[in-house]
Formats: structure tokens, sequence, C-alpha cells
């Protein structure tokens, strides 16, 4: 099966400013990707170059085997950072129209409309004007509009932001069912912790330039387990073990960073002496540390 | 094309339920009637009753002119005379106008060579209607002294100076038709009021929708799913839809007004327009081209704009071409085919406006209609091509105004 989107050395300057140079990667179905980066780094460019919004100045762009063409857009459901609703017409009227758009009837369209409102729970806006929900309502409208007509390819640009955290653990088990049900999902968010858990497949891009790639289990194998966390009552003195590089103790909780390669269990016989441990978890580092790690030297 | 239409519905839609289209579909009428009630009533049926004084050396031609000048009903002059006059009544005469006593006089005197000479003095400057009378009977009064002293019989003076009432018809489609300068008038400027209201105020519509757009960022989520000419050419059939709805609600409106027995009797007949089918047509394609042309240039200009005040200031484009149409409103009713009508009806911006006029006035030859409607669909299409590139990328951009040599990249861009 081919990748549901293949970019190939991708480039794209404005001016003098490089918004991404020399990008590459692909997503497959059923898997979810996260391109991962903070502010201004040449995620959304590099969004954009993907569904034809901008064109890139070099490279190439393949969407579900095929050189990009428009037509390959009824296939894809994107959720921009900037995102908007017209803020006059009526819900359902709005998702219909939006369902239109991307190649469905009206009667299909109304239907999938219907179904999605009562599973997210907003049977009760579905007359009224936008301009009358809550912000969290209209983030569930577009949501809906994203995933309506069924879309193979899903990208969502920062789709948590502004989203409470009952709307996002929705947003969250939605798209762990669309991946079940075989689609590929890009993620793209500055807030790294937030898709660490869910994506199989990263790329990590800084400055325009992907500067770490690869599945998600196998960039985290690349890096020591060298955080611990501990959960204890009693003497912390045992945070003063030569293994112990630096720490941050909250009171009964603590985290701690090990000095390269020291001895874990070392340090686990020291607190079990001085102190009642409940938990001592050796931790892989956080997707955000591994870019920190990655990227520190050039900041 | 699916998605064209499918954006021009939703644009129909929203502004044809929009309180906006019903205001203005009732509010413009009335406004508009309403100007041309404070224009034509007043002059009327209400113009001020005037005192004058005759100040000559000759009484018989004092008291002719008195009688003329009385004669005139519409003019409303009470007139009374002075003679003989000298310089000295002159400076009284001027006393009685401090005190407002009289409003005006009329100083008739012989001049040096023989020749009258003829002034009004008046309080009001600018009195055009008291002057074009003046003109007149004093005229016609003095040729009548003058032919009396030629030495014929006063009693013959009266039928060969006899005034003769000229009734204007008009040459159309073959015939004769019952025709005044106030139809004219009246005719031409309405045309041109609806042309100018809704070419413009549609035209800004576009640009207004575009930014509304851009402030709630729709824009993206559209583009991953439609081009960006497809998002104009939707959003540019839409509104100039809803614009040709109100002008054909318009159209029927005034059609059922004017046959009613209410306006026959108010406008006597005189002022009732002709309007032919062929120059409502006209009227329409005028306005589809006229509205394609504003409303190009104002989505081009509002996706370079965040806010509807920035959009604001690019408003003189399209009241300037406005401005210099209705300055030569009087100049084309009286010569519609001299070389500056022609002219101006050819300038793409003025063609809409002022060949309304001149349909008023005198239907213009065919070839000159042709050919400002292909420069007027040329123009178009040179506006649409920069602003569709322009639109392209400004709809995307966020946060300040572009200026001009970031227009110029865009176009590069696109």
């Amino acid at each position: 099966m081919p990748p549901v989107v293949a970019l190939s050395h991708i480039s794209k300057s404005y001016e003098s400013k490089v918004a991404v140079e020399d990008l590459s990667l692909q997503i497959e179905p059923g898997s979810m990707f996260g391109l991962l980066g903070p502010n201004g780094s040449g995620k959304t460019s590099s969004i954009r170059m993907m569904i034809g919004i901008t064109m890139p100045d070099s490279g190439s762009v393949s969407l579900f085997g095929k050189p990009y063409a428009r037509e390959s857009l009824k296939r894809v459901g994107y959720l921009p950072e900037e995102r908007g609703l017209y803020k006059k017409m009526k819900v359902m009227e709005q998702l219909v129209f939006m369902g239109e758009l991307r190649g469905l009837d009206k009667v299909t369209a109304g239907k999938r409309a219907h179904e999605w409102c009562e599973k997210l729970q907003i049977m009760e806006a579905v007359q009224k004007k936008t301009e009358e929900l809550s912000k969290g309502m209209q983030q569930k409208i577009q949501f809906i509009a994203t995933l309506m007509h069924d879309p193979e390819l899903v990208v969502m640009d920062e789709p948590f932001s502004g989203l409470d955290p009952v709307n996002a653990s929705l947003l969250q088990d939605t798209l762990i069912e669309l991946k079940k049900a075989g689609k590929a999902i890009l993620f793209s968010t500055h807030r790294m912790d937030q898709v660490e858990k869910m994506c199989d497949t990263i790329c990590l891009i800084h400055r325009g330039h992907p500067v770490l790639q690869g599945g998600m289990r196998e960039v985290k194998s690349r890096y020591e387990r060298d955080h611990v966390a501990i959960d204890f009552e009693g003497d912390a003195g045992f945070l003063q073990h030569p293994a112990v590089e630096s720490f941050k103790n909250y009171g009964g909780y603590a985290e701690i960073k090990l000095r390269p390669h020291a001895d874990a269990q070392d340090l686990l016989r020291t607190a079990i002496a001085k102190a009642k441990i409940f938990r001592f978890e050796l931790m892989e580092p956080s997707l955000e540390e591994i870019f920190i790690r990655t990227v520190g030297g050039e900041d | 094309m699916r998605n064209i239409l499918l954006i021009a519905r939703r644009e129909y839609l929203e502004q044809i339920r929009g309180k906006a289209f019903r205001i203005t579909t009732i509010m413009i009428p009335v406004v508009f009637a309403g100007i041309m009630a404070v224009m034509i009533l007043p002059s009327k049926y209400w113009t001020t009753q005037k005192d004058i004084v005759v100040a000559a050396q000759n009484p018989a031609l004092a008291a002719r002119l008195q009688q003329q000048l009385s004669a005139d009903k519409d003019a409303k002059l009470t007139v009374g005379v002075l003679v003989p006059a000298t310089e000295a009544d002159r400076a009284k005469l001027h006393a009685e106008m401090d005190a407002k006593k009289i409003d005006g006089f009329l100083w008739v005197a012989a001049g040096a060579d023989g020749k009258d000479d003829v002034t009004y003095v008046s309080r009001s400057a600018g009195d055009f209607t008291t002057d074009d009378r003046l003109d007149n009977d004093v005229n016609h009064a003095l040729v009548e002294r003058r032919l009396v002293t030629k030495g014929i019989p006063a009693a013959e003076v009266g039928p060969l100076t006899h005034r003769v009432d000229i009734t204007t018809m008009v040459y159309r489609n073959g015939k004769e038709e019952p025709s005044s300068a106030l139809s004219t008038l009246f005719f031409g400027e309405a045309m041109a009021f609806l042309l100018t209201f809704t070419v413009v105020m549609y035209g800004m519509n576009v640009g207004r929708s575009v930014i509304q757009e851009k402030t709630s960022r729709i824009f993206e989520v559209m583009l991953s799913t439609v081009k960006s000419t497809d998002m104009l050419a939707g959003k540019l059939i839409g509104i100039g839809a809803v614009g040709l709805t109100q002008i054909l609600i318009w159209i029927v409106l005034g059609a059922v007004l004017l046959s009613s027995a209410f306006v026959e009797k108010w406008l006597s007949g005189e002022a009732k327009p002709q309007v032919s089918g062929v120059e409502i047509l006209l009227l329409c394609i005028y306005f589809l081209l006229g509205y394609a042309l504003y409303s190009a240039l104002f989505a081009g200009l509002a996706a370079t704009c965040d806010t509807e005040q920035e959009l604001q200031q690019y408003a003189p484009l399209a009241a300037v071409p406005v401005w210099l149409s209705f300055g030569m409103f009087i100049y084309i009713l009286g010569n519609p085919n001299s070389i500056w009508s022609v002219l101006i009806s050819m300038f793409p911006p003025c063609a809409p406006i002022t060949m309304a006029f001149r349909f008023s006035a005198q239907f213009p030859p065919l070839w000159q209609i042709a050919l400002s409607l292909a420069l007027l669909a040329v123009s178009i299409y040179i506006v649409l091509w920069l602003s569709s590139r322009v639109y392209r990328v400004g709809i995307l951009m966020y946060g300040k105004r572009a200026t001009l040599p970031e227009m110029i990249r865009w176009l590069r861009y696109s």
C-alpha cells in the first residue's frame, strides 16, 4: 500500500526567509504522525504545501500514491490552526455546506452532520447561528466539518489549542477510533507532551529544517533512560547521591536527572535506606527534552 | 463549477436573508423619492412671494413691464413701479432692500448709445428662476416698445409678439412621444442613482464580505477544499445576484407605481418617464458589468486589509468616478452626443452612470454602446486578473494592511 502522504525534499522561502528546507516525510495508512516543533518552525508552511494551499519552490508532494492533484483533497480533512466558521449561518446549514464542498450530496451531508452532532452531543445547537455558540461548541463543529466526509487523511494543525480537557479527551478518543479504522492522521503542534502518547511516527522540525525523524519508539530508544520519578516519605538525603546530576524536590515527589551511565539501582537502594518509597520509575526522556537536546546547541 | 455555485448560493442566501437587504430594498426608493420630492415640490408649490420694483424713466415701458411680470402667476412676484427714476431713487431703493421691504429692483435706463441698459439688483444671488423670467419678460416688453417706436400701431404689436409654447416630443422607436426636460432629468437621475448605488454598494459589499471571512479565519478551511479563484468567483456571482434581485424588485415596484392613478396625477403626465424594455435590459447589463469591475477591485483590495476601517480608505477609488459622472450630468443631458459625453461614457469606471444619463437624453448609437461594453469587459478582465492574484496571497496574510510594494510582490508569487 503506497504512503498516504509523501513529501520529497520540499523547500519554501518567502523573500529572504526560509520557511521550510529540504523536508521529506511519509505518512502510512492507519498511523498517527506528529509534525512537531516550536512556533514559527515551519510546520504550518509544510502542511500548506502538503494540501496545495501554497506550492513548494522545489521538491514534490504525493497524496495517496499519486503526484499532488486538487481532486485528492476530497479525501483529506484539514483542521487549520487559523480556523473559522461562517458566523451568520446556522450550524446544520454550515455543516451541510462544508460537506457539499467536499463532494457529498446534500442528503448524505445532512445525514452525516446529524450523526456527528449526536455523537458529539450538540444536537441542541444545530438550528442555532454559529455566533450564538460557545467557543467549545464551535470547536466541535469545526471538528465535525473536518471529518464528516470520512477523509482517509486527517490533518490537524494545533488541534488541542484552546480546547478544554473534556473536549480534548473527546477529540483524542475520536482520533484513536479513526486510526483504528485505517485513517492516516497528521498532528502538527508545538505542545509535544499532548501528542507524545498518541503518535507512531514523528518529525521534529526546527527553523524549517527536519532535525529528528522516525518511529516514536525508535527515536526514544536512541536516548538513555536517565530520568527518575520518585514518590517518597521521610528523609530526602538520597537526592545527594553521586548518581544524581540535578533534581527537583516537590516534598514527597521528586524528579531526578541521572549522570550519564549512572547506576540507578544503587540510587534506589540508598533511597530505600533513607525513606519510605512508594514509586521509583526510571523514565525515558520526553519528546520536549529530546527536542531541546537536539537543537539546544544551535540556540 | 459546482463549488463556485455552492459558494454563490451561500453568499446569495446569507445576504438575501439579512436585515440590510430588506432595509435597503425599502429605504432606497423611499429616500430617492424623498430627494426628488425635495427637489421638485418646493419649486412647484412652495415658492415664496417676492416684492420687486421696476424703476424706469419711461412710464409706458414701466407699466408694460409691471403688467408682464405680474401676469406670470408661477413667478409669484408683486411688482411696484417707480417713474421717472433718478440716481437718488437708486439709493432709496437700496435702503428699502436693507430694510427688507423689497427683494430687488429692475433698473431700466437708456444707455449712452441709445440702447436699453437693464440691471436687476437683488438681495439673493443665484435665483436662476427669477433671473430667467425677468430676462424673458423684459426682452419681450422692450421688443414691443421698439416696434411701437418704429411706427407699428400698438394694437398690432400684441399679435406680432405673441408667445408660442413649444410642445416637446422625443422621437423614439420610430414614433414621436411626449417628453419634457423634467422627465429627462427625472429619468436620467433615477437610473444613475440606481446604478451608482447598486454598483458601488454591492462592490463594497464584496470587499466587506472578504474582510469578514478574513476576520473569522474561514479562508484556510475553505482553501483546503476550493481554489481561491473559485471562492472569488462564487462570491462575485452570489453578491451580484443579490444586487440584480434588488434592481428587479425596484423595476417591478416602479412599473406598478408609475401605472398607478396616484402617480399619474402627481406627475401630471409631464414628468412620467418613458422606459423601453431595451433600456431596462441595458441597465441590467451595465449594472452587472459595473458591479463586476468595482467588486473585483474591492475584493483584491480587501484581501490586503485586516479591518473594514482599512478598506474604507480605498473608498475614494469608487467615489471619484461617481463624482466625475454626476459632475457631467447637466452637460451630458444637454449634449448627449458631444465628444466629451462620448468619451466619458467610454471610460469604464464612469460608463455605467454616464450611459444611464445618455439613455435618458438620447439613445446612443449602437456602436458606442457596444464599444463601451467591450471596454468595460476588457477592464473587468484586467482588474479581475490582478485582483485574483493579490487575493490568493492576501487572504492568508494577517496583521497589517499590505503596502503597494508588498502587493506587487504578491502578484509575482502567484
